[in-house]
């Protein structure tokens, strides 16, 4: 059975020869893409995409929290040394990551940080997921040893200190932020959460290049190079990349195993998801648990009906492709240094690294130099080809005195 | 008596007839509901498989503010609505499994889905999704006495 509409499929395969037919030669001549490819590319679009606020966090959305969590996101003295902020790891100039093969808190980390733009739309957080909510995954750095080694204590001192932080707080949540109040650490992590939901990433080369498809402006299409649209067509078709680099986000949102090593030097292993599906399932931030604000906890589906399995070692989350080309280095330990080097990855990937009982639909792709440099055009193509965006603004809120 | 109380004690009964009510239009809803079990299944039930004496329908529920059509969407959670029917009408027997696959990739769902009874044949699985594009293949398995029927459907999610 198949969901597809054949209706469209008439209209795409229509398109499909239109935009062969009359591409102007600057755009190099377009293979033309099928109607179930033109419908592949529809179905990473439109951008940005809808996004319904977090019932989970009651401040998700609210303007004073967002402008309490946006202070506390850049504020060093959250950490134990006064020293290390959220934003020491998530740059904004570097699409909210730090251009580290492996990030440093207070301490070297073992894995990449991972940027930021467009958080809001993922399902779990962290290279092993071991987060089901945007503020759980926001607290753990403050309170990790490693990270930032802060405490409630220090957080209260901290916000009562702050004459703007204590009304910013008492705006957001309706009461003094008290020491002695148990959540009073998870409403500074909702806060953060909420600033850390208007990070956006405004449109692509690929989003008006899609979009111009969906209008059937062949024109426009036809701007999209020549080389990008050669490495879409690697992408959704042999390289089978859209398998999980799926929808809007070119992310299906779980996880796989794709032959990075997990060994950490020098006798450790990160055991990837395995250990992520344990730590969330033992922490008391979870969406199971009694800080949901969501009290019918249908935002909790994926927690409850979670699937441990054996093949869950060793996999890691499957990234968004979008704003690649600012989040360099890649992959979970950040040891593939260019786009270049991923797409060798899986050009010469080594199946002896895989699971046995894991996915059996990776084999390698062995590309060629000039299909390499295609697919990494096209990869680029999913990055804003201005400079990186500003944070947007907080929204107007009545000023603290 | 305090005449303070008498709107407080009929505001009362009025929230108590209006849980009365509730209770009586959810309960005629069940009733009903079940009175609907087609069998044969209709069109409406959804997609038809038949093995052996049973015959299953299933349909894709909406359990996500994103689906908004009876499409299967990717990597998103969805329910089933299962309806069992046999040569006498709607069928006695339990849905007691329910899954999917990816053959050609040899995983399953990262989700354990759960079944719920709601009479008449019919059932409801809840936490499904398909995580990966491709073709899938749903497996029931139905129990009649102890004899276990498996029921296969290939699906194909993009």
């Amino acid at each position: 059975m198949t969901f597809r509409r054949t209706e469209h499929h008439r209209s795409r395969r229509v398109l499909a020869t239109l935009l062969f037919l009359v591409a102007p030669a600057a755009a190099a001549e377009p293979d033309g893409f099928s109607a179930s490819e033109l419908e592949r590319i529809a179905s990473h679009g439109p951008w940005p995409t809808e996004w319904l606020r977090d019932a989970g966090n009651r401040v998700s959305a609210n303007p004073a929290a967002i402008h309490l969590g946006q202070r506390l996101f850049f504020e060093p003295r959250l950490s134990a040394n006064g020293r290390v902020a959220c934003a020491t790891c998530h740059d904004p100039a570097r699409g909210f990551q730090d251009g580290r093969t492996t990030a440093r808190g207070l301490v070297d980390g073992t894995r990449n940080t991972p940027g930021l733009l467009n958080v809001r739309h993922q399902r779990w957080f962290g290279w092993d997921g071991g987060h089901d909510n945007l503020w759980s995954a926001s607290l753990r750095p403050i309170l990790d040893r490693g990270e930032m080694s802060g405490s409630a204590a220090r957080t209260a001192t901290l916000l009562r200190g702050s004459a703007t932080l204590a009304c910013q707080y008492r705006k957001a949540f309706g009461k003094a932020p008290a020491a002695t109040d148990p959540e009073l650490l998870v409403n500074v992590a909702k806060a953060i959460a909420a600033w850390q939901e208007t990070l956006v990433s405004p449109p692509t080369p690929f989003d008006r290049f899609r979009d111009a498809l969906e209008r059937k402006d062949l024109a426009a299409a036809a701007l999209y190079p020549a080389a990008a649209q050669r490495g879409l067509k690697i992408f959704l078709g042999r390289g089978q990349c859209s398998t999980c680099h799926a929808g809007p986000l070119f992310t299906n949102g779980e996880f796989g195993d794709i032959g990075v090593p997990f060994f950490i030097k020098p006798t450790g292993v990160d055991p990837g998801r395995q250990g992520g599906v344990k730590r969330l399932l033992a922490s008391p931030y979870n969406l199971l648990g009694t800080h949901n604000d969501d009290a019918t906890r249908r935002n909790a589906t994926g927690t409850q009906y979670l699937r441990p399995e054996h093949r869950n070692f060793g996999e890691f989350k499957v990234p968004t492709l979008r704003n690649l080309t600012l989040t360099a280095p890649y992959m979970h330990n950040g040891t593939l240094a260019t786009l270049r080097d991923v797409v060798r990855h899986y050009s010469e990937l080594d199946e002896d690294r895989l699971h046995a009982d894991g996915e059996r639909i990776l084999k390698p792709l062995n590309l060629s130099e000039a299909e390499s440099a295609d697919l990494v055009a096209f990869l680029e193509s999913l990055s804003p080809d201005a400079a990186p965006p500003a944070p947007a603004k907080p929204p107007a809120v009545a000023a603290c005195r | 008596m305090n005449p303070g109380s008498q709107p407080i004690k009929s505001r009362r009964w009025r929230y108590g007839d209006f849980l009365r009510r509730a209770l009586f239009l959810t309960a005629l809803g069940a009733i009903t509901g079940a009175a609907n079990a087609a069998c044969p299944p209709a069109t409406t039930d959804g997609t038809t498989i038949t093995r052996g004496e049973i015959t299953l329908a299933w349909r894709p529920l909406q359990v996500d503010a994103f689906l908004k059509s009876g499409r299967i969407p990717m990597a998103r959670h969805f329910a089933l609505e299962v309806q069992l029917c046999d040569k006498n009408g709607v069928s006695t027997a339990q849905l007691v499994k329910a899954d999917a696959s990816m053959p050609a990739h040899k995983h399953g769902m990262n989700y354990r889905p759960t079944i719920k009874p709601l009479g008449n044949g019919r059932f409801r699985v809840d936490g499904m999704m398909f995580h990966m594009a491709g073709q899938w293949q749903l497996a029931f398995e139905v129990q009649a006495g102890k004899e276990i029927t498996r029921l296969t459907h290939d699906v194909q999610a993009d």
